[in-house]
């Protein structure tokens, strides 16, 4: 058991890695979120998922664990509201796309 | 903004209560039949008082829909199943462009038709959307009675509005339709 909870956390902790590189290594304020959402899903449930089964089972503790689930619950429910809001917000204050963009319909739409 | 209805303050306030219940740790003692009364009634008062106020962003139609069993059981397979799978395989390809030494992106904004008429389910696509990496929903709108959502995509393999949407929703969507259509 402690062995698939090292294997959770360890996978959690590869995506939260894979995401900071990305955000170092994209190129523009949108790509750079893409990249962050990895850590806000695997990398934090991955934790998650690891700490209820460990305080469930080694801890004995089922309030611990009820109260990590229902953190998971708002983090996955808000997440995205907070990127979709962030995403608009940047788009709407002039933030330029990198040069590699193949298209922007959003823009185009936008002029019209 | 529309004011709430009344059944749509008390399905908030139920779903307030129970988030209350969890997070004060009362089920273990309700469960053994000895709940701490004052923490029941300040939380029925504060989850009452929250409803009020916030109904009327949350609930506009149907408040009591997802107390059917079968849609309920639905939403959990779709939680735990079908969303699962489209998340591993975006953290997956997300990840590995994001190592990978030459970096291939290739981003953009798209406009994609959704076919959902329903305010939660357009809700619930343009947030699965959202959390999987890869791709973020930017702005939805409306059109001759359709409706398009922007999509910034890190990967436009097609800036067809029809090809793009059956790669970026591809099984989300028939599963939103199934639970809430």
């Amino acid at each position: 058991m402690i062995i698939a909870i090292y294997v959770l956390i360890g996978i959690s902790i590869f995506f939260a890695f894979a995401g900071v590189v990305g955000m170092l290594r994209m190129p523009d304020a949108f790509c750079r979120m893409q990249s962050s959402t990895n850590i806000s899903t695997f990398g934090v449930l991955g934790v998650i998922i690891g700490g209820i089964l460990y305080s469930a089972v080694f801890l004995h503790n089922a309030e611990m664990a009820v109260k990590l689930a229902v953190m998971g619950i708002f983090y996955i429910v808000t997440s995205p509201i907070a990127g979709h809001a962030i995403a608009k917000g940047a788009y709407h204050h002039g933030v330029k796309m990198t040069r590699k963009s193949v298209c922007d319909k959003y823009g185009e739409d936008m002029e019209k | 903004m529309k004011k709430a209805s009344f059944p749509a303050i008390v399905s908030t306030a139920i779903v307030c209560f129970i988030f209350w219940l969890l997070i004060t740790g009362q089920v273990a003692s309700l469960l053994r039949g000895e709940p701490s009364v004052q923490v029941l009634i300040a939380g029925a008062i504060v989850s009452a008082a929250a409803a009020l106020f916030s109904a009327r962003f949350f609930i506009h139609e149907s408040p009591f829909y997802l107390c059917n069993p079968v849609r309920f059981l639905k939403l959990i397979a779709y939680c735990f199943g079908a969303f699962v799978v489209e998340l591993t395989k975006a953290n997956v390809d997300v990840a590995r462009r994001a190592l990978s030494p030459s970096l291939p992106v290739k981003p953009g904004i798209v406009k994609v038709p959704v076919g959902l008429k329903s305010e939660y389910a357009q809700a619930m696509l343009a947030d699965s959307i959202t959390l999987t990496p890869g791709t973020i929903t930017v702005d939805t709108v409306e059109e001759d009675g359709k409706d398009y959502y922007y999509i910034h995509w890190i990967d436009v393999a097609s800036e067809d509005p029809e090809e793009a949407g059956e790669a970026i929703k591809g099984t989300l969507e028939k599963w939103v339709r199934r639970i809430w259509e």
